[in-house]
């Protein structure tokens, strides 16, 4: 019988404890990639709503920073309104590089002139504007028409329609932005001049009338050297007392502590699972070594070479450790492709999915991971079984 | 004979899954429906789906019955071929044939169809296993 069969038929003589250690690594194997996803989708989701919006600070009324933020990340309408001198000002504080003003309006819930339902709705002056501007000039060829709009990557023209209705203002897609994993994706975007002609027409057309405030904005986001950008905030926060400041590090600062929080938990229960498995793994190669002093025994005194059991209890726990873990990763990748969403709104964070090279080398790593601890966990009763003292310690039961 | 019925046993559950679980995860068992200009409300497309899941859920049982039950090397290929059919059908119905709604946020869209892929995937997947099975215990026969 050749090496691979004697233990192939060892895996298969002794089903019940394979299948456990199987499922253990799968388990395992299945968790370290869930929180690897997790974690790193979470962070590079906030890193793209950041770039999103591209400012070095926002400033919007006080009280309601928070509300903004929430918003801005979740997509969820919200309104809050500061006199429009305030942009003058901001762009007057020294070492301010560019200012521009930002409308936060919602469209209406369930009303049969929206097409959509509840959709926050960003509103950008193009004469100002640093963070879509320049997007939309290199992908569209050049700024918004009256009328036109881009929306995330969840916002989508109704099937059917050739326009998007709100208020009952028909609006053109024009593009969609590249996913960022948050309500950013669910956002639509459109020029001042717009959402003014929308207002106009929502007077006659919708269910209840767009209101913007005269004279007034939702936030100002400021551009400054990288140098500057704490001083410029705190001459801001100096300059306008009705205003709060938020620094580009510290925005979505709420997300972020949950996103430390969910992986600090995933990453306790990761390591206490890990070395839990690892242990019982070793246990049960340590009982199966046991078990097979006297079949060791026969095979040592019928003249087998002394390295040959061990070999064979750490192929036997290679085979099981490889076929769990590509097993647990496997489910565990698809499992997370197809339930994304619900696992997003379940533990209320965004993640987006690293590319596939990335989950490529992820995969790749775990398994390397999974190999090496099973190795070790099986690495003494291998030793035990090879030393010299138990082989004549089995030659002497038989 | 004793995997043959494990496997029977796994495409019962998922014929299961694929009847009931749409039923309690389209939109209308959220409340939601579409509402007409003249008032009148009328039930989303994922709901369409839901029902028609049951269509071939209830036939996956009888598949499930059938092998579990059958000593015939033909009866099992056939009912296997059926498995891999059916198994296709449930996520073809939430995905092309029907749809679900074109909401992302929509329970029917973060439930239903990603279930009915994994369900369906599940289907085809232990189909395909009790075919191989099958031949492989013909030929162990013969």
């Amino acid at each position: 019988m050749s090496f691979g069969a004697f233990v192939l038929r060892n895996i298969v003589a002794t089903g019940f404890r394979s299948a456990a250690i199987l499922i253990c690594v799968a388990l395992v194997a299945g968790l370290a990639l869930f929180t690897a996803l997790v974690t790193q989708g979470s962070e590079q989701s906030l890193s793209k709503a950041k770039q999103r919006l591209g400012a070095d600070i926002l400033v919007v009324p006080r009280g309601s920073e928070s509300r903004v933020q929430t918003a801005l990340l979740s997509g969820r309408p919200t309104t809050t309104w500061m006199p429009k001198e305030n942009l003058d000002k901001i762009a007057q504080v020294s070492g301010v590089q560019r200012a521009s003003a930002q409308l936060y309006l919602a469209s209406l819930s369930n009303a049969s002139c929206c097409a959509v339902s509840e959709m926050f709705l960003l509103v950008f002056d193009p004469v100002t504007d640093f963070t879509l501007q320049p997007w939309l000039e290199q992908e569209l060829g050049g700024p918004l028409k009256l009328g036109e709009v881009v929306g995330g990557t969840h916002v989508f023209v109704p099937e059917g329609d050739d326009f998007i209705m709100l208020y009952g203002y028909f609006l053109t897609l024009k593009a969609n932005l590249e996913a960022t994993g948050t309500g950013l994706d669910q956002t639509m975007f459109m020029t001042i001049d717009t959402a003014r002609d929308m207002a106009r027409i929502s007077l006659s057309r919708a269910e209840k009338p767009l209101e913007i405030p005269p004279d007034s904005i939702s936030a100002v986001l400021v551009k400054t050297a990288d140098s500057e950008r704490h001083a410029v905030a705190r001459r801001i926060q100096q300059d306008l007392p009705g205003v709060a400041v938020v620094e580009r590090p510290d925005l979505f600062q709420e997300f972020g502590q949950r996103i430390n929080v969910v992986t600090k938990g995933f990453f306790a229960v990761l390591g206490v699972s890990w070395a839990f498995a690892t242990l019982t793994i070793g246990l049960i190669f340590s009982m199966s070594a046991n078990e097979r002093r006297r079949e060791i025994g026969v095979m040592r005194a019928l003249g087998s070479p002394r390295h040959f059991a061990p070999r064979s209890l750490l192929t036997e726990a290679a085979l099981l450790t490889g076929l769990g873990a590509a097993l647990g990763l496997i489910l565990t990748y698809c499992s997370v492709l197809l339930f994304h969403d619900l696992l997003a709104s379940a533990l209320n964070i965004y993640f987006l999915l690293p590319s596939v090279a990335h989950v490529g080398a992820l995969l790749g790593q775990i398994l390397g991971l999974a190999m090496v601890s099973v190795a070790i966990s099986t690495s003494l009763p291998a030793f035990w079984i090879s030393s010299g003292e138990s082989v004549g310690a089995m030659r002497a039961r038989i | 004979m004793k995997f043959l019925v494990f496997l029977a046993a796994i495409i019962l559950t998922l014929g299961l899954l694929a009847a009931i679980v749409p039923q309690f995860t389209d939109c209308a068992s959220d409340g939601k429906s579409v509402v007409l200009a003249n008032g009148k409300s009328i039930p989303m497309k994922c709901h369409w789906s839901a029902r028609a899941e049951i269509a071939v859920g209830v036939p996956i049982l009888g598949i499930a019955l059938g092998s579990a039950f059958s000593r015939r090397k033909e009866t099992v290929r056939i009912l296997s071929m059926l498995g891999v059919v059916l198994g296709a059908l449930v996520i073809l119905l939430p995905t092309t044939l029907i749809g679900v709604c074109t909401t992302p946020g929509m329970t029917c869209n973060t439930t239903m169809r990603p279930a009915m892929i994994a369900v369906g995937s599940l289907v085809i997947a232990a189909s395909l296993c009790m075919l191989a099975y099958n031949e492989l215990r013909g030929r162990a026969e013969m």
